[in-house]
């Protein structure tokens, strides 16, 4: 097994990027949620504190989503109209990635002592979940409207359906 | 309508699997802040985390179960994705119960110190048994296609295959289903003689070609029309559904079509032999 085989999940049976990308894409809005309820003044500082864990806790495994899905976009045809979404998927996410750390750098030290969150940190949560909504439906789109990653780990199994039901298959490639 | 908008056909992508992106990761984040209260001295602040993470969750999963429900209710009965989506069902709500009953053990103490150990442990029940049923949902979209490109398709996909044997041929035809039963626009799925196949009415006529697209053998009884053209659910392949012929890849292979007449008020379809 190759390392893109690897990192697209072969040894799994299922991509790994889409699975770990469930992490940052709750933990995010969730952060955002926090902060709000914060500035409205409930929870106070153990609530500013469960954001802050939320943005460390997505960057962290943001950070293991980036080779995975690099792998899975690699076996997109040039061609193929998902090939460029990608690029603006990875792109925007890129940008979110930034944005959420430098969200992080901002509460540390005394930030992590107050009980509402500040205006930047809370406008940068904003910002980065209103990119990661477009992020998100992108990478959502290659999946459901393209099928990126669709059968291509099961694809044998669904080639012995077909020769079973005596469908037309192409030659099987060596 | 409201079917259709919990399959999220508005927006060109189902609903659940979005959806569930929150509780999946807050679950697990809810179980790392209480190791957190556990093994470091973080004291009330991470219980209460751990507290509002959870709730937050449970929150989510519930309004996730909704298209989820829809999204399994129409997958086809004999389809090999139904039993694993009964099972992803079954621990889905297993996990929430658990988390439920965590959550309320978490509001009656929630100014100590460290999460009770019983909390902690629905917790890390409940991350177990929910990573296997994420697991199952992934297999059910990556492995078997369910609900990829069915935003494009405008009638209901058939709900099972209609199976006729070899007893049921009449010099060479196989009556399936009535006429009735295959208005304009729509699809059935039906296995003759052991070949597995699409009969499609197309503006008044009738077609039968094999079920399976030749590319990563989708499902084409559940694709979508364009004038003559059948488009694969899966990635977008077409094929003419009067020859059979590929009119747009990744297919490069035609399909096998079978000859179909109607006799008596019956759809009947010649086995290829």
């Amino acid at each position: 097994m190759s390392l893109k085989e690897f990192l697209q999940g072969a040894w799994l049976g299922h991509p790994i990027h889409t699975a770990l990308v469930h992490i940052p894409t709750a933990l995010w809005p969730a952060a955002l949620v926090f902060d709000v309820l914060t500035v409205l003044g409930i929870g106070g500082n153990p609530m500013v504190r469960t954001s802050y864990y939320c943005i460390l806790a997505g960057l962290v495994v943001s950070l293991l989503a980036v080779p995975t899905g690099l792998a899975d976009w690699w076996d997109i045809k040039p061609e193929k109209p998902a090939r460029k979404l990608g690029l603006y998927h990875l792109g925007l996410n890129v940008v979110i990635v930034v944005i959420e750390a430098v969200n992080l750098y901002l509460r540390l030290g005394d930030e992590l002592e107050a009980t509402a969150v500040g205006a930047t940190p809370l406008l940068l949560s904003v910002l980065a979940v209103g990119l990661l909504l477009v992020a998100g439906y992108l990478g959502g789109r290659m999946v459901y409207h393209y099928g990126t990653s669709v059968a291509r780990l099961s694809k044998d199994k669904w080639r012995r359906m077909a020769e079973a039901g005596g469908a037309n298959v192409p030659e099987e490639k060596s | 309508m409201i079917k259709a908008l919990l399959q999220g056909k508005p927006f060109g992508h189902p609903l659940h699997p979005l959806l569930v992106h929150l509780p999946i990761g807050l679950f697990i984040l809810s179980l790392l802040l209480d190791l957190g209260t556990l093994l470091f001295d973080g004291g009330n602040d991470l219980v209460r985390g751990a507290f509002y993470t959870m709730l937050f969750g449970v929150i989510m999963a519930l309004v996730a179960a909704v298209p989820g429900l829809v999204d399994r209710a129409d997958i086809r009965e004999d389809h090999p994705a139904r039993p694993t989506a009964n099972t992803h069902l079954v621990l889905n709500l297993t996990a929430v119960g658990l988390y439920g009953v965590s959550l309320v053990l978490r509001y009656l103490d929630l100014d100590a110190e460290a999460t009770g150990l019983i909390a902690f442990l629905l917790s890390l029940v409940g991350a177990a048994i929910l990573s296997y049923s994420g697991y199952l949902g992934g297999t059910m979209v990556y492995g078997d296609g369910i609900a990829v490109g069915r935003h494009r398709r405008k009638s209901e996909t058939p709900g099972l295959t209609i199976r006729v044997g070899p007893a049921e041929v009449r010099s060479g035809y196989a009556p399936v289903a009535e006429v009735g039963r295959l208005p304009e626009g729509a699809t059935l799925r039906a296995e003759v003689n052991g070949q597995v196949m699409t009969i499609a009415n197309v503006g008044g006529d009738y077609y039968a070609f094999q079920e399976f697209c030749t590319h990563r053998f989708g499902p084409l009884s559940e694709g979508h029309f364009e004038d003559h053209q059948i488009m694969c659910p899966w990635h977008g392949s077409c094929f003419d559904v009067r020859s059979g012929k590929v009119t747009q890849g990744p297919a490069k292979v035609d399909l096998k079509t079978y000859p179909v007449m109607v006799e008596a008020g019956w759809v009947c379809v010649g086995d290829g032999e």
